[in-house]
Parts: C-alpha cells; sequence; structure tokens
C-alpha cells in the first residue's frame, strides 16, 4: 500500500535542501573561526577578521548549524519518514503553515545577525541586547515547528485509534520521542523570549540576568537531546536494517526513549554550576538527574553495539572479526557509525562537563568546544548528511553522483573531529577560554604556551572538518543536478515480517510525559522559588 | 523473541550503569557536601546604582595574615582592580559584581571559575595551593561584547619567605 505523499515529499525537499545551504554558510564561518582564534597563525590579511566579525560569525554558526538545521531537517525527515512507517498522510494546510512560519523566522533572524546587530552569540545572554527580529524571529521558526509537531501528534494518534493493540513502529516511536522532547524543550523558550527578550530589545526593559539565564538553560539542554534523538532513531531503525537482523533488544531501546523522555529537560542546571545565586542542593540534584539522563545513552551504545556484533557475525564474522564484516563501504552506513562512535567519546566527556566540581576546570573553556563538536557538529555534518545521501534517491529521484566521495566524507570528519577534538580538549583542561578571539595579544600575563600548539593543531583538524563539510554540500548539489545511484533505502520494508513488539506500559505516552512533568516540577520549583523569593534584580539592556 | 542470553547479558550491563552513576553521584556529594568543596554558589542582590554610589568598594583587604577578601568589579571591558597582590595566602573570598551584562571571572590553571552576573554580588572561598607564587592570568570568559577579548587582569601572589631571601 504505497500512498502518496507529495504534499510530505515537498516539504521535505524544500527544508533539507535549506540544511545542506545552512551548513554551507555556517561551515565556512567554522572554518574562519577555527583559522582566526589560533594564536600566532599568521594569515592572509584578506581572512583575518574583527571581532565584530567574528561575534557575529560566531553568533551565525551556533544558530544556523544548532538551531536552524536541526528544526528545518528533523522536521523534513519526519514529514518524509512518518507517513511512509504509518501509512497516513500528515495534514496538508499544517504543513504549509508550518513551512511558511519557519520560514519567515528564519528569514528574520539570519537578517537580524548578518546585518551585524545581533552578535549576542546563540545563547544571548540577557542583558545583552540583540535586534528586535532576532528574538521574533527565533520566535516564530519555534512556533512554526510546533504547527509541525502538533501535525505529526495529531496523524500519530490517529494511526493509534485504528490500530488499537499494536506497537508503534521503532522509527516512529523514536520520532514521537524528538519531538516530546522538543515541546518540553521549547516551552520554557517561548516563556523567555516573551516576558524577557522582546520587552527588553523592543522597549529597552530591564531584566533579571540570572532569571532570562535560567530560563534559557531550561531550554538550551533538552535542545540537545532534540539534537540527538533523530539519530538515534536511525541507528535503532537503519542498522539493523541494512545489517539484515533485529535490533538486539527492542524493549531496551524503547526504555532509553522514554528514559530521554522524563530525564532530558529537568538537567538545565548543569550549564549553571558555577553561577552565583543558585543554591548548592539544587545544582546538585539536577546533576544527579543529569546521571540518570546519561543512562540512556549507555543502554543505547550497549544495545547498537550488540546489534552490530550481531550483524557482523550473520555476516560470518567471528568473535572479534564482525567489527571488520560490517558494511563499512557504504556512505550510509559508514556515516551512522562514525557518528556513534565520535558521540560515544564525546557523551563521554560529557559526564566531566556534569562533575559538580570538576566543571570548575572547564566551565567555558574550549574543553567545551571539543565536548560539543564531537556530539552535536557531528551528529549535523555526518549523521544528518548521511541520511541526506540516502534520501537523495528516495526522495529527490536523483541518487549519489560521487557514492566514492560521499563516502570519504564521514572518515574525513573523523580523522578531523579528532584532532579538532582533542587539542580544544587539553587546551581546555589548561584552561583555554572559549569565544575568544585575541587570546594571544590581549594583555595582562602571557598565555600558558600549552593554548598556542594546542589550538593551533586545532585549526588543522578544523580545516580538515571544513574540506569534509564542503564534500558533503559539493555532493549533494551535484548530485542533485547530475543524479546517480541509490546507496541505501530508509523508507521501511513493503513487507515487515514481523510486527513491532506490543508492551502496554511502554506504548502509554500520557504516563511517561506525566512523570516526566512531575520531574521538571521537582527539579525547577526550588530554582524559581529561590530566585524570586528572594527578589529579582533587573538591570538595563546593553546593545552589542 | 528476547534471547535468553540477551537478557543476562542486558542485565549485566544495566547493573554496571547503575553502579558506575552511584560512584559518581556518591563521591561529588561528598566532596560537596561533607568536605565543602562547592561552586560559587551564594549571591546577593545589589542594583547598579547601589555600586556607583560607593557601596561596593573594589579592592584587596587583608583580613588576618593570609586571609584575603578581594571585591573585584567588571565593567566592560575591565576589571577594577586589574592587579591583585597576595602574600602567603592562605584563603581568599571573592566577592565579584558587575556594571553592565554578565561577565565571567577565571584565573586559568586553578579553581577559580565564576560567572558574574549584574544585579548580584556573588561570594566565592579559594584555598590557594600552599607555596603557590607567580604572576597570573585572570580573564573574562564569558561573552560580554565586542572588547571581551581584551578583559583581563593579573593576581600577584609571592611568599615571604621568598622575598626575605631574595
Ligand atoms: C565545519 C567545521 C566546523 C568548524 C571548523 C567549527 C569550528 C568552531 C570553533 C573554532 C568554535 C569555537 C569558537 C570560539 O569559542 O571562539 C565553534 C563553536 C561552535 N560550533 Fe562549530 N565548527 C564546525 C562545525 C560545526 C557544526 C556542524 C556544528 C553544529 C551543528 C557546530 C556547532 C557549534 C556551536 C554550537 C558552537 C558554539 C558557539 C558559541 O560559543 O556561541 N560547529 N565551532
Ligand atoms: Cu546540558
Ligand atoms: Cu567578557
Amino acid at each position: 500500500m504505497t500512498g502518496s505523499y507529495g504534499v510530505e515529499d515537498r516539504f521535505a525537499r524544500i527544508t533539507i535542501t535549506f540544511s545542506v545551504l545552512l551548513l554551507l554558510l555556517g561551515g565556512i564561518f567554522g572554518l574562519a573561526q577555527v583559522i582566526n582564534r589560533a594564536p600566532y597563525f599568521e594569515l592572509p590579511s584578506f581572512l583575518e577578521v574583527s571581532p565584530k566579525t567574528y561575534y557575529t560569525f560566531l553568533t551565525g554558526h551556533g544558530v544556523f548549524l544548532a538551531v536552524a538545521i536541526p528544526i528545518f531537517w528533523i522536521t523534513g525527515f519526519t514529514a518524509y519518514l512518518a507517513p511512509r512507517v504509518l501509512g497516513k498522510n500528515l495534514r496538508g494546510g499544517l504543513l504549509r503553515l508550518s513551512l511558511l512560519m519557519m520560514f519567515a523566522g528564519a528569514i528574520m533572524a539570519a537578517a537580524a545577525i548578518l546585518s551585524g546587530r545581533s552578535a549576542v552569540l546563540y545563547t544571548f545572554y540577557a542583558p545583552l541586547k540583540a535586534h528586535p527580529l532576532f528574538y521574533l524571529g527565533a520566535a516564530l521558526l519555534v512556533l512554526g515547528s510546533w504547527v509541525f509537531a502538533a501535525a505529526f501528534f495529531l496523524q500519530y494518534l490517529e494511526w493509534r485509534r485504528e490500530n488499537r493493540g499494536r506497537g508503534t513502529p521503532i522509527a516512529v516511536y523514536g520520532l514521537l520521542t524528538t519531538f516530546i522532547v522538543w515541546i518540553e524543550a521549547t516551552v520554557p523558550l517561548v516563556i523567555d523570549v516573551l516576558k524577557n527578550l522582546l520587552p527588553m530589545s523592543l522597549f529597552g526593559a530591564k531584566v533579571d540576568a540570572l532569571e532570562a539565564r535560567t530560563w534559557f538553560w531550561f531550554f538550551g539542554h533538552p535542545l540537545v537531546y532534540f539534537w540527538l534523538l533523530p539519530i538515534v532513531t536511525l541507528w535503532y531503525y537503519m542498522i539493523p536494517k541494512m545489517l539484515g537482523v533485529r535490533i538486539f533488544s527492542e524493549k531496551m531501546a524503547r526504555v532509553a526513549f522514554i528514559m530521554f523522555i522524563i530525564a532530558s529537560t529537568p538537567v538545565g542546571l548543569h550549564h549553571q554550576l558555577v553561577d552565583p545565586g543558585v543554591s548548592a542542593v539544587y545544582k546538585y540534584l539536577q546533576v544527579l538527574l543529569t546521571l540518570v539522563v546519561a543512562s540512556p545513552s549507555l543502554l543505547t551504545a550497549f544495545n547498537i553495539l550488540a546489534t552490530m556484533e550481531m550483524g557482523g557475525k550473520a555476516r560470518g564474522g567471528g568473535a572479534l572479526s564482525w567489527i571488520l564484516k560490517q558494511p563499512w563501504g557504504n556512505p550510509v552506513y559508514a556515516g551512522l557509525a562514525v557518528t556513534f562512535i565520535v558521540f560515544g567519546i564525546g557523551g563521554l566527556t560529557g559526564i566531566i562537563n556534569a562533575g559538580y566540581q570538576l566543571n570548575l576546570l572547564v566551565h567555558n573553556t574550549t574543553w567545551i568546544v571539543g565536548h560539543f563538536h564531537m556530539t552535536v557538529a557531528t551528529i549535523v555534518a555526518v549523521g544528518y548528511i548521511a541520511a541526506t545521501y540516502s534520501l537523495l534517491a528516495e526522495l529527490f529521484g536523483k541518487g549519489v553522483k560521487w557514492p566514492r566521495l560521499a563516502l570519504a566524507q564521514p572518515y574525513l570528519w573523523l580523522v578531523g573531529i579528532l584532532i579538532f577534538s582533542f587539542s580544544y580538549y587539553i587546551a581546555g583542561m589548561e584552561g583555554a577560554p572559549r569565544r575568544m578571539l585575541n587570546i594571544e595579544g590581549a594583555g595582562g600575563p602571557p598565555i600558558p604556551s600549552e593554548w598556542i600548539y594546542t589550538l593551533q593543531l586545532g585549526a588543522v583538524g578544523g580545516i580538515v572538518m571544513s574540506a569534509s563539510g564542503a564534500l558533503a554540500v559539493l555532493v549533494f548539489f551535484y548530485s542533485l543536478l547530475r543524479g546517480g545511484i541509490a546507496v541505501a533505502r530508509i523508507a521501511p520494508n513493503p513487507h515487515p515480517e514481523e510486527g513491532d513488539p506490543y508492551h502496554p506500559l511502554l506504548e502509554n505516552w500520557r504516563l511517561w510525559i506525566a512523570v516526566a512533568i512531575v520531574l521538571i516540577l521537582v527539579a525547577y520549583i526550588p530554582t524559581f522559588y529561590e530566585l524570586y523569593s528572594r527578589g529579582l534584580a533587573p538591570v538595563s539592556p546593553v546593545g552589542v | 523473541m528476547e534471547h535468553e542470553e540477551g537478557s543476562t547479558l542486558e542485565f549485566v550491563w544495566i547493573t554496571i550503569v547503575a553502579a558506575v552513576i552511584a560512584g559518581l553521584a556518591a563521591s561529588m556529594a561528598y566532596y560537596g557536601f561533607a568536605k565543602g568543596f562547592n561552586p560559587v554558589c551564594n549571591a546577593t542582590p545589589i542594583s547598579i546604582e547601589d555600586i556607583e554610589a560607593g557601596r561596593f568598594e573594589p579592592g584587596v583587604e587583608e583580613i588576618a595574615p593570609g586571609i584575603y577578601r578581594v571585591n573585584i568589579v567588571a565593567r566592560q571591558f575591565s576589571f577594577e582592580p586589574s592587579e591583585i597582590v597576595l602574600v602567603d595566602p592562605k584563603r581568599v573570598e571573592f566577592r565579584v559584581v558587575s556594571m553592565d551584562v554578565i561577565h565571567g571571572f577565571q584565573i586559568p590553571g586553578t579553581s577559580v571559575n565564576s560567572m558574574v552576573l549584574p544585579g548580584y554580588i556573588g561570594v566565592f572561598v579559594w584555598e590557594p595551593p600552599e607555596g603557590i607564587e607567580g604572576e597570573f592570568l585572570i580573564l573574562c570568559n564569558e561573552y560580554c561584547g565586542l572588547g571581551h577579548d581584551y578583559m583581563r587582569a593579573v593576581v600577584k601572589i609571592s611568599s615571604s619567605s621568598s622575598l626575605l631571601e631574595g
């Protein structure tokens, strides 16, 4: 029963193409950053940037790559996959409305940034103030994604009414988790924008810096899981599919998704461990919850590795040679596997960031930059791109023009990211600050010599990463022009051999959302109570 | 269709994960609450007008031998005082305020790392390692505007014994 998904596919083609364009733009900024912030790197003058350009680029880099791409790519990917898995259409009107809002928002925010009047970085900490279009655009982009989420939820609920007693297919299970977490994340963002940021930027209203920061990180951490969850979904869905086996434990996969729903939000204070004005006990409480939300990632690591082992053995591998028997020559598989490996290392370093005391050594150092390029940047530049290679055939009707280059792309990234991130990790352990252009020539005692060669080496890694990103963009657009071959198939096989297992408890979304809300209240009520009962300390906004 | 062998492995893995997490949680609680090693947590509201009116004086004060209180005012794009001199410091209480936006206060290579939030006096204590000496960089480690890179200061630490020798 192949339905017709013209509206969904058009939506997906537009948002996914736009994501690749954003990767190009954001990647250029990234390259400019990494070479400019390396101390004593002699650059030809046309490559050198002023602080104003640097921080404008850095704002664009964060907003385009880490906020806009995930929103556009994930909605597009879901619009492609969910209808095919469920055999149901999404409401066309909602899709069109969502597309309109998201584009209007993205264009407003991009204009605010590229005009140079919003160099507030993607964390936009008040009372630093951007142009009003920056906040309006961001809000519109997010509200547009809510319209999409509504279409998706409605489609799922309809499917459920018609399929009582059937387990939700794992791909949709993961995507639902993604969008539930997205709603958890963006409610506090919208509150912050409406209550604090828009009044501040439009009318010069005063804001409390700590309160705004707390709302921001209430959003900022679940945002991280929004980036990640579609890739976790792809690991669970595509890796067994490509290996021709079942997931090692389908139940454990679902338990992991549920844990992401309940624990990904009440942890934002782990970004505020060195903020004055938040009590030690409340910080510690959210550190505990952070350790809880680390566990579904560890479960996933185990489950996927075990699946890979089963698959490798089924393909004739032995006790260790199953590792060699993976389809390493397939660009889609290679991309998903590289993301899995790199994310594994990056995720482990996250436990250090969340170390209640260890955080003092790494907070706002380049260690953090190393960490999130192994996690989110790799998810975007390798994970989303791997799936996009497959979509070139099934969604765009074109195929991959240069499959060898597409295959080289994730491996090139792997080389680059290892050099980049480990250099930035080491520099960070020596205390080198992130978000700083002129680290060497800025006065005070001389900088430690460890910062110099590590950040220079980091630039080498960054150049390799940029080359990999350029390859992805090139392969994508050249394939659109010329067409090529299909490299994998994401759409479900027409005749699934077995139905999805049905576990009533794991299909009880209402229950788990309720648990999530309770945990969020437990984690955040004390913090906000402390903040408001002490009395806010609003200050006037300051333009950049 | 869960495999027998699978279930045992799963169980072992879940146990390992739980044990690691419990260990980490316990050690953080021990250092935080038994040993009192916490990041900056205390804050008292103070308005920028109050600071301007002199209700918060930047400067270094030695309360008892080796016991210091250091008041820092951060603003775009400097720290006041821009030079902190400490002799044989054993316990330094930093009190940090901002006159405009969020700044950071970090001495790379030490555990001194705090956000500086406008509207609040942040208070935290540093116990420098014994025998520490030399000039250390202080930098703002939160982006605070286009001059952020240039927002630096220095802390000069000496020990009285080496002064006598010198
Ligand atoms: C093309 C290769 C890339 C290079 C060379 C690169 C380089 C950098 C560098 C050097 C910084 C730190 C700048 C500073 O702290 O002063 C940075 C920050 C950042 N990057 Fe990348 N990056 C790349 C790709 C990506 C991708 C694909 C993503 C995410 C999806 C990403 C997300 C971020 C974020 C969120 C920040 C933090 C921005 C901030 O501090 O406000 N990067 N990048
Ligand atoms: Cu986080
Ligand atoms: Cu600064």
